[in-house]
Protein backbone atom coordinates (compact mmCIF):
# COMPACT_ATOMS: atom_id res chain seq x y z
CA UNK A 1 0.00 0.00 0.00
CA UNK A 2 2.86 2.30 0.91
CA UNK A 3 4.51 1.52 -2.40
CA UNK A 4 1.27 2.26 -4.24
CA UNK A 5 0.99 5.61 -2.49
CA UNK A 6 4.58 6.45 -3.34
CA UNK A 7 3.97 5.59 -6.99
CA UNK A 8 0.78 7.68 -7.11
CA UNK A 9 2.64 10.60 -5.59
CA UNK A 10 5.46 10.24 -8.10
CA UNK A 11 2.98 10.10 -10.96
CA UNK A 12 1.20 13.18 -9.65
CA UNK A 13 4.48 15.06 -9.39
CA UNK A 14 5.46 13.96 -12.86
CA UNK A 15 2.13 15.10 -14.21
CA UNK A 16 2.67 18.53 -12.66
CA UNK A 17 6.18 18.70 -14.09
CA UNK A 18 4.80 17.76 -17.52
CA UNK A 19 2.15 20.44 -17.49
CA UNK A 20 4.67 23.03 -16.36
CA UNK A 21 7.31 21.98 -18.84
CA UNK A 22 5.76 20.79 -22.00
CA UNK A 23 4.52 22.84 -24.88
CA UNK A 24 3.39 21.51 -28.16
CA UNK A 25 6.05 21.97 -30.77
CA UNK A 26 4.53 22.92 -34.09
CA UNK A 27 4.88 20.37 -36.86
CA UNK A 28 4.18 23.02 -39.47
CA UNK A 29 7.56 24.68 -39.22
CA UNK A 30 8.49 26.41 -42.49
CA UNK A 31 11.15 24.60 -44.51
CA UNK A 32 14.68 25.91 -43.95
CA UNK A 33 16.27 28.11 -46.62
CA UNK A 34 18.19 26.16 -49.25
CA UNK A 35 21.98 26.12 -49.14
CA UNK A 36 23.20 29.18 -51.03
CA UNK A 37 20.20 31.34 -50.05
CA UNK A 38 20.90 34.75 -48.54
CA UNK A 39 19.65 35.16 -44.98
CA UNK A 40 17.73 38.40 -44.52
CA UNK A 41 18.95 40.66 -41.70
CA UNK A 42 17.01 40.41 -38.43
CA UNK A 43 17.03 42.10 -35.04
CA UNK A 44 16.56 40.33 -31.70
CA UNK A 45 17.15 41.33 -28.08
CA UNK A 46 19.86 39.71 -25.96
CA UNK A 47 19.04 38.35 -22.49
CA UNK A 48 19.50 41.85 -21.05
CA UNK A 49 16.98 43.31 -23.50
CA UNK A 50 19.43 45.14 -25.78
CA UNK A 51 18.53 44.75 -29.45
CA UNK A 52 21.14 43.47 -31.92
CA UNK A 53 20.90 43.08 -35.66
CA UNK A 54 22.61 40.28 -37.54
CA UNK A 55 24.52 43.03 -39.38
CA UNK A 56 25.92 44.33 -36.09
CA UNK A 57 27.02 40.87 -34.87
CA UNK A 58 28.34 39.26 -38.04
CA UNK A 59 32.01 38.47 -38.49
CA UNK A 60 33.96 39.82 -41.43
CA UNK A 61 34.44 36.27 -42.74
CA UNK A 62 31.12 34.86 -41.67
CA UNK A 63 28.70 34.11 -38.86
CA UNK A 64 27.59 30.94 -37.10
CA UNK A 65 24.06 31.04 -35.70
CA UNK A 66 23.28 28.24 -33.26
CA UNK A 67 19.85 27.56 -31.78
CA UNK A 68 20.54 26.55 -28.20
CA UNK A 69 18.56 25.74 -25.07
CA UNK A 70 18.79 26.13 -21.33
CA UNK A 71 17.30 22.76 -20.41
CA UNK A 72 18.05 20.48 -23.37
CA UNK A 73 20.70 17.87 -22.45
CA UNK A 74 21.87 17.63 -26.05
CA UNK A 75 22.40 21.39 -26.33
CA UNK A 76 24.04 21.40 -22.91
CA UNK A 77 26.34 18.60 -24.02
CA UNK A 78 27.71 21.09 -26.55
CA UNK A 79 28.26 24.09 -24.24
CA UNK A 80 32.03 23.70 -24.07
CA UNK A 81 32.32 22.88 -27.77
CA UNK A 82 30.26 25.94 -28.73
CA UNK A 83 32.32 28.23 -26.50
CA UNK A 84 35.54 26.80 -27.91
CA UNK A 85 34.24 27.29 -31.45
CA UNK A 86 33.50 30.93 -30.66
CA UNK A 87 36.99 31.42 -29.16
CA UNK A 88 38.78 29.57 -31.97
CA UNK A 89 37.19 31.51 -34.83
CA UNK A 90 36.76 35.02 -33.38
CA UNK A 91 40.31 35.98 -34.31
CA UNK A 92 39.78 34.49 -37.74
CA UNK A 93 36.78 36.71 -38.46
CA UNK A 94 33.89 34.33 -37.85
CA UNK A 95 31.49 35.20 -35.02
CA UNK A 96 29.29 32.74 -33.15
CA UNK A 97 25.82 33.89 -32.08
CA UNK A 98 23.48 31.79 -29.96
CA UNK A 99 19.71 32.03 -30.32
CA UNK A 100 17.24 30.76 -27.73
CA UNK A 101 13.80 30.31 -29.30
CA UNK A 102 12.22 28.22 -26.55
CA UNK A 103 9.05 29.87 -25.26
CA UNK A 104 9.53 27.82 -22.08
CA UNK A 105 12.82 29.57 -21.24
CA UNK A 106 12.91 33.22 -20.15
CA UNK A 107 15.56 35.86 -20.83
CA UNK A 108 16.52 35.47 -17.17
CA UNK A 109 17.00 31.72 -17.63
CA UNK A 110 19.18 32.39 -20.67
CA UNK A 111 21.32 34.88 -18.76
CA UNK A 112 21.81 32.55 -15.76
CA UNK A 113 22.56 29.59 -17.99
CA UNK A 114 25.18 31.50 -19.99
CA UNK A 115 26.88 32.71 -16.82
CA UNK A 116 26.86 29.26 -15.22
CA UNK A 117 28.29 27.59 -18.31
CA UNK A 118 30.78 30.36 -19.21
CA UNK A 119 29.19 31.05 -22.58
CA UNK A 120 30.72 34.35 -23.66
CA UNK A 121 29.32 34.64 -27.20
CA UNK A 122 26.17 36.75 -27.62
CA UNK A 123 22.88 34.91 -27.07
CA UNK A 124 19.68 36.37 -28.46
CA UNK A 125 16.13 35.68 -27.33
CA UNK A 126 13.85 34.83 -30.22
CA UNK A 127 10.47 35.56 -28.67
CA UNK A 128 7.69 34.33 -30.95
CA UNK A 129 10.16 32.21 -32.98
CA UNK A 130 10.42 34.85 -35.70
CA UNK A 131 13.97 33.90 -36.63
CA UNK A 132 13.50 30.17 -35.90
CA UNK A 133 10.64 30.21 -38.42
CA UNK A 134 12.62 32.21 -40.98
CA UNK A 135 15.45 29.66 -40.73
CA UNK A 136 13.20 26.60 -40.39
CA UNK A 137 14.96 25.64 -37.16
CA UNK A 138 13.43 22.66 -35.35
CA UNK A 139 15.84 21.52 -32.66
CA UNK A 140 18.66 22.37 -30.31
CA UNK A 141 21.49 22.51 -31.04
CA UNK A 142 21.06 23.41 -34.70
CA UNK A 143 23.69 25.47 -36.53
CA UNK A 144 23.68 27.76 -39.57
CA UNK A 145 26.90 29.04 -41.08
CA UNK A 146 26.61 32.19 -43.19
CA UNK A 147 29.46 33.62 -45.24
CA UNK A 148 30.53 37.28 -45.18
CA UNK A 149 27.51 38.14 -47.36
CA UNK A 150 25.04 36.17 -45.20
CA UNK A 151 24.82 33.40 -47.77
CA UNK A 152 23.94 30.07 -46.12
CA UNK A 153 26.82 27.63 -46.58
CA UNK A 154 26.07 25.00 -43.95
CA UNK A 155 23.01 23.94 -41.96
CA UNK A 156 22.73 21.19 -39.38
CA UNK A 157 24.56 19.57 -36.55
CA UNK A 158 27.77 20.71 -34.90
CA UNK A 159 29.27 17.21 -35.11
CA UNK A 160 28.11 13.59 -35.01
CA UNK A 161 27.77 12.97 -31.27
CA UNK A 162 26.63 14.77 -28.15
CA UNK A 163 29.14 12.55 -26.34
CA UNK A 164 32.45 14.30 -27.07
CA UNK A 165 34.41 11.02 -26.80
CA UNK A 166 32.42 9.62 -29.76
CA UNK A 167 33.00 12.53 -32.15
CA UNK A 168 34.60 11.52 -35.42
CA UNK A 169 33.13 14.03 -37.87
CA UNK A 170 32.85 17.77 -37.26
CA UNK A 171 30.83 19.10 -40.19
CA UNK A 172 30.41 22.64 -38.84
CA UNK A 173 34.14 23.17 -38.24
CA UNK A 174 34.90 21.56 -41.61
CA UNK A 175 32.57 24.09 -43.28
CA UNK A 176 34.29 27.00 -41.51
CA UNK A 177 37.76 25.74 -42.41
CA UNK A 178 36.83 25.18 -46.04
CA UNK A 179 35.37 28.67 -46.33
CA UNK A 180 38.38 30.32 -44.68
CA UNK A 181 40.60 28.42 -47.13
CA UNK A 182 38.47 29.67 -50.03
CA UNK A 183 37.18 26.18 -50.83
CA UNK A 184 33.62 24.97 -51.26
CA UNK A 185 31.94 23.28 -48.29
CA UNK A 186 32.07 19.51 -48.86
CA UNK A 187 29.06 18.57 -46.73
CA UNK A 188 26.52 21.39 -46.52
CA UNK A 189 23.91 19.66 -44.35
CA UNK A 190 24.01 16.98 -41.65
CA UNK A 191 21.39 15.86 -39.14
CA UNK A 192 21.55 14.69 -35.55
CA UNK A 193 19.04 14.02 -32.81
CA UNK A 194 18.21 16.99 -30.62
CA UNK A 195 15.46 18.56 -28.52
CA UNK A 196 12.47 20.10 -30.25
CA UNK A 197 12.39 23.88 -30.14
CA UNK A 198 9.42 24.73 -27.90
CA UNK A 199 7.66 27.28 -30.05
CA UNK A 200 5.17 29.80 -28.70
CA UNK A 201 1.59 28.69 -29.27
CA UNK B 1 -8.52 -40.37 -9.68
CA UNK B 2 -7.50 -40.12 -6.05
CA UNK B 3 -9.67 -38.50 -3.44
CA UNK B 4 -7.33 -35.51 -3.11
CA UNK B 5 -7.21 -34.99 -6.85
CA UNK B 6 -10.99 -35.06 -6.98
CA UNK B 7 -11.18 -32.51 -4.20
CA UNK B 8 -8.76 -30.23 -6.07
CA UNK B 9 -10.78 -30.67 -9.24
CA UNK B 10 -13.96 -29.80 -7.37
CA UNK B 11 -12.29 -26.73 -5.98
CA UNK B 12 -11.26 -25.67 -9.48
CA UNK B 13 -14.77 -26.10 -10.80
CA UNK B 14 -16.16 -24.08 -7.90
CA UNK B 15 -13.45 -21.43 -8.41
CA UNK B 16 -14.22 -21.34 -12.12
CA UNK B 17 -17.92 -20.86 -11.45
CA UNK B 18 -17.18 -18.00 -9.07
CA UNK B 19 -14.99 -16.38 -11.73
CA UNK B 20 -17.69 -16.72 -14.38
CA UNK B 21 -20.27 -15.15 -12.08
CA UNK B 22 -17.87 -12.34 -11.22
CA UNK B 23 -17.12 -11.83 -14.88
CA UNK B 24 -20.81 -11.66 -15.74
CA UNK B 25 -21.48 -9.21 -12.92
CA UNK B 26 -18.60 -7.09 -14.13
CA UNK B 27 -19.81 -7.22 -17.70
CA UNK B 28 -23.34 -6.18 -16.66
CA UNK B 29 -22.16 -3.36 -14.45
CA UNK B 30 -19.69 -2.19 -17.10
CA UNK B 31 -22.38 -2.19 -19.80
CA UNK B 32 -24.20 0.60 -18.01
CA UNK B 33 -21.17 2.82 -17.71
CA UNK B 34 -19.35 5.26 -19.94
CA UNK B 35 -16.80 4.05 -22.47
CA UNK B 36 -13.83 5.30 -20.46
CA UNK B 37 -14.84 3.55 -17.25
CA UNK B 38 -15.52 0.43 -19.23
CA UNK B 39 -11.98 0.43 -20.59
CA UNK B 40 -10.64 0.95 -17.09
CA UNK B 41 -12.66 -2.02 -15.85
CA UNK B 42 -11.43 -4.21 -18.65
CA UNK B 43 -7.78 -3.36 -18.04
CA UNK B 44 -8.22 -3.78 -14.30
CA UNK B 45 -9.82 -7.19 -14.63
CA UNK B 46 -7.20 -8.68 -16.97
CA UNK B 47 -5.24 -11.10 -14.81
CA UNK B 48 -1.43 -10.90 -14.72
CA UNK B 49 -0.62 -9.59 -18.22
CA UNK B 50 2.62 -10.78 -19.68
CA UNK B 51 5.44 -8.41 -18.77
CA UNK B 52 6.82 -6.50 -21.78
CA UNK B 53 10.10 -7.69 -23.28
CA UNK B 54 13.09 -5.59 -22.17
CA UNK B 55 14.26 -2.84 -24.53
CA UNK B 56 16.87 -4.02 -27.00
CA UNK B 57 19.67 -2.14 -28.79
CA UNK B 58 19.46 -2.09 -32.59
CA UNK B 59 21.54 -0.63 -35.43
CA UNK B 60 20.23 1.42 -38.38
CA UNK B 61 19.66 -1.65 -40.60
CA UNK B 62 17.67 -3.44 -37.93
CA UNK B 63 15.60 -0.28 -37.49
CA UNK B 64 14.80 -0.20 -41.21
CA UNK B 65 13.76 -3.85 -40.95
CA UNK B 66 11.36 -3.00 -38.14
CA UNK B 67 9.70 -0.29 -40.24
CA UNK B 68 8.90 -2.71 -43.10
CA UNK B 69 5.29 -3.89 -43.41
CA UNK B 70 3.94 -7.13 -44.86
CA UNK B 71 0.51 -5.79 -45.81
CA UNK B 72 -1.32 -6.85 -42.68
CA UNK B 73 -0.97 -4.32 -39.86
CA UNK B 74 -0.32 -0.57 -39.82
CA UNK B 75 2.52 0.65 -37.62
CA UNK B 76 2.98 3.56 -35.27
CA UNK B 77 6.56 4.56 -34.43
CA UNK B 78 7.61 7.03 -31.76
CA UNK B 79 11.18 8.29 -31.43
CA UNK B 80 11.93 9.48 -27.92
CA UNK B 81 14.47 9.65 -25.11
CA UNK B 82 14.25 9.78 -21.34
CA UNK B 83 16.15 13.10 -21.43
CA UNK B 84 13.49 14.67 -23.66
CA UNK B 85 10.78 16.55 -21.70
CA UNK B 86 8.03 16.55 -24.34
CA UNK B 87 8.75 12.85 -25.03
CA UNK B 88 8.09 11.99 -21.41
CA UNK B 89 5.06 14.27 -21.37
CA UNK B 90 3.38 12.57 -24.33
CA UNK B 91 4.23 9.00 -23.32
CA UNK B 92 1.15 8.31 -21.17
CA UNK B 93 -1.04 9.23 -24.15
CA UNK B 94 0.95 6.86 -26.35
CA UNK B 95 0.58 4.03 -23.83
CA UNK B 96 -3.19 4.62 -23.88
CA UNK B 97 -3.22 4.53 -27.66
CA UNK B 98 -1.18 1.32 -27.61
CA UNK B 99 -3.58 -0.33 -25.16
CA UNK B 100 -6.58 0.77 -27.14
CA UNK B 101 -5.47 0.08 -30.71
CA UNK B 102 -3.12 -2.91 -30.49
CA UNK B 103 -6.01 -5.36 -29.92
CA UNK B 104 -7.67 -3.80 -32.99
CA UNK B 105 -4.65 -4.48 -35.20
CA UNK B 106 -2.18 -1.61 -34.81
CA UNK B 107 1.50 -2.34 -34.23
CA UNK B 108 3.41 0.20 -32.17
CA UNK B 109 7.12 0.41 -31.51
CA UNK B 110 8.99 3.03 -29.51
CA UNK B 111 12.59 3.77 -30.49
CA UNK B 112 14.69 5.53 -27.89
CA UNK B 113 17.76 7.65 -28.57
CA UNK B 114 19.08 7.29 -25.06
CA UNK B 115 22.69 6.32 -24.52
CA UNK B 116 23.50 2.62 -24.56
CA UNK B 117 24.38 2.92 -20.86
CA UNK B 118 20.72 3.81 -20.13
CA UNK B 119 19.37 0.61 -21.71
CA UNK B 120 19.32 -1.25 -18.43
CA UNK B 121 18.67 1.70 -16.11
CA UNK B 122 16.82 4.88 -17.07
CA UNK B 123 14.92 3.31 -19.98
CA UNK B 124 13.30 0.31 -18.19
CA UNK B 125 12.67 2.47 -15.12
CA UNK B 126 10.71 4.96 -17.18
CA UNK B 127 8.83 2.25 -19.09
CA UNK B 128 7.81 0.58 -15.84
CA UNK B 129 6.57 3.90 -14.49
CA UNK B 130 4.55 4.39 -17.67
CA UNK B 131 3.24 0.81 -17.58
CA UNK B 132 4.32 0.63 -21.22
CA UNK B 133 3.81 -2.67 -23.07
CA UNK B 134 4.86 -1.85 -26.64
CA UNK B 135 8.22 -3.20 -27.92
CA UNK B 136 10.99 -0.69 -27.23
CA UNK B 137 14.33 -0.47 -29.04
CA UNK B 138 17.37 1.69 -28.46
CA UNK B 139 18.92 2.97 -31.67
CA UNK B 140 22.65 2.62 -31.19
CA UNK B 141 24.50 4.28 -34.07
CA UNK B 142 27.88 6.05 -34.23
CA UNK B 143 26.46 8.56 -36.72
CA UNK B 144 22.74 9.41 -36.50
CA UNK B 145 22.57 11.08 -39.95
CA UNK B 146 21.89 8.01 -42.17
CA UNK B 147 19.26 6.67 -39.76
CA UNK B 148 17.41 10.01 -39.58
CA UNK B 149 17.53 10.46 -43.36
CA UNK B 150 16.29 6.92 -43.98
CA UNK B 151 13.19 7.58 -41.88
CA UNK B 152 12.06 10.88 -43.40
CA UNK B 153 13.59 13.58 -45.59
CA UNK B 154 11.81 16.36 -43.72
CA UNK B 155 13.00 15.19 -40.32
CA UNK B 156 16.09 16.87 -38.93
CA UNK B 157 16.26 14.70 -35.81
CA UNK B 158 14.15 16.77 -33.39
CA UNK B 159 12.61 14.65 -30.63
CA UNK B 160 9.99 13.48 -30.14
CA UNK B 161 8.94 12.43 -33.63
CA UNK B 162 6.00 10.19 -34.46
CA UNK B 163 5.27 8.38 -37.71
CA UNK B 164 2.25 6.33 -38.73
CA UNK B 165 2.68 3.80 -41.55
CA UNK B 166 -0.12 2.03 -43.38
CA UNK B 167 0.08 -1.74 -43.83
CA UNK B 168 2.08 -1.24 -47.03
CA UNK B 169 4.75 0.68 -45.13
CA UNK B 170 3.91 4.14 -46.47
CA UNK B 171 3.99 7.12 -44.09
CA UNK B 172 0.41 8.38 -43.75
CA UNK B 173 0.93 10.73 -40.80
CA UNK B 174 3.90 12.31 -39.09
CA UNK B 175 4.44 14.78 -36.30
CA UNK B 176 7.60 16.38 -34.95
CA UNK B 177 7.42 17.58 -31.35
CA UNK B 178 4.82 16.59 -28.77
CA UNK B 179 1.94 14.74 -30.40
CA UNK B 180 -1.50 16.23 -30.70
CA UNK B 181 -3.41 13.22 -29.42
CA UNK B 182 -6.71 14.00 -31.19
CA UNK B 183 -4.94 14.46 -34.51
CA UNK B 184 -3.01 11.21 -34.05
CA UNK B 185 -6.13 9.25 -33.09
CA UNK B 186 -7.96 10.55 -36.15
CA UNK B 187 -5.05 9.43 -38.34
CA UNK B 188 -4.98 5.99 -36.68
CA UNK B 189 -8.75 5.54 -37.07
CA UNK B 190 -8.39 6.42 -40.73
CA UNK B 191 -5.50 4.05 -41.45
CA UNK B 192 -7.26 1.24 -39.59
CA UNK B 193 -10.46 1.72 -41.59
CA UNK B 194 -8.58 2.00 -44.89
CA UNK B 195 -6.93 -1.37 -44.65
Amino acid sequence: MKKLKAISLMLALLAIAFVANARTADADVPAPPVIGATIVDFTLPDAGGTAHSLASLKGKNGTVLIFIAVQCPVSNGYNERMEKLAQDYKARGINVVGINANSTESAGDVKDHAAKNNLTFPILKDNGNKVADALGATRTPEAYFLDANNKLLYHGRIDNSRDISQVNSSELRDALEATLAGKPVAKATANAFGCSIKRAE
Amino acid sequence: MTHTARRIQARFIFGGAVLVVCGLLLAFSAAGQSATTRTAHKVGSTPAEKAPAPARAINAEEMQGLLKRDGTRPLLVNYWATWCDPCRAEFPDLVKIDNQYRPKGLDFIAITLDDLADLKTAVPKFLRLMNARMPVYLLNVPDPEPAINSVDKEWGGALPATFLYNNKGEVVYKHFGRVKTDELRTAIDKVMSDK
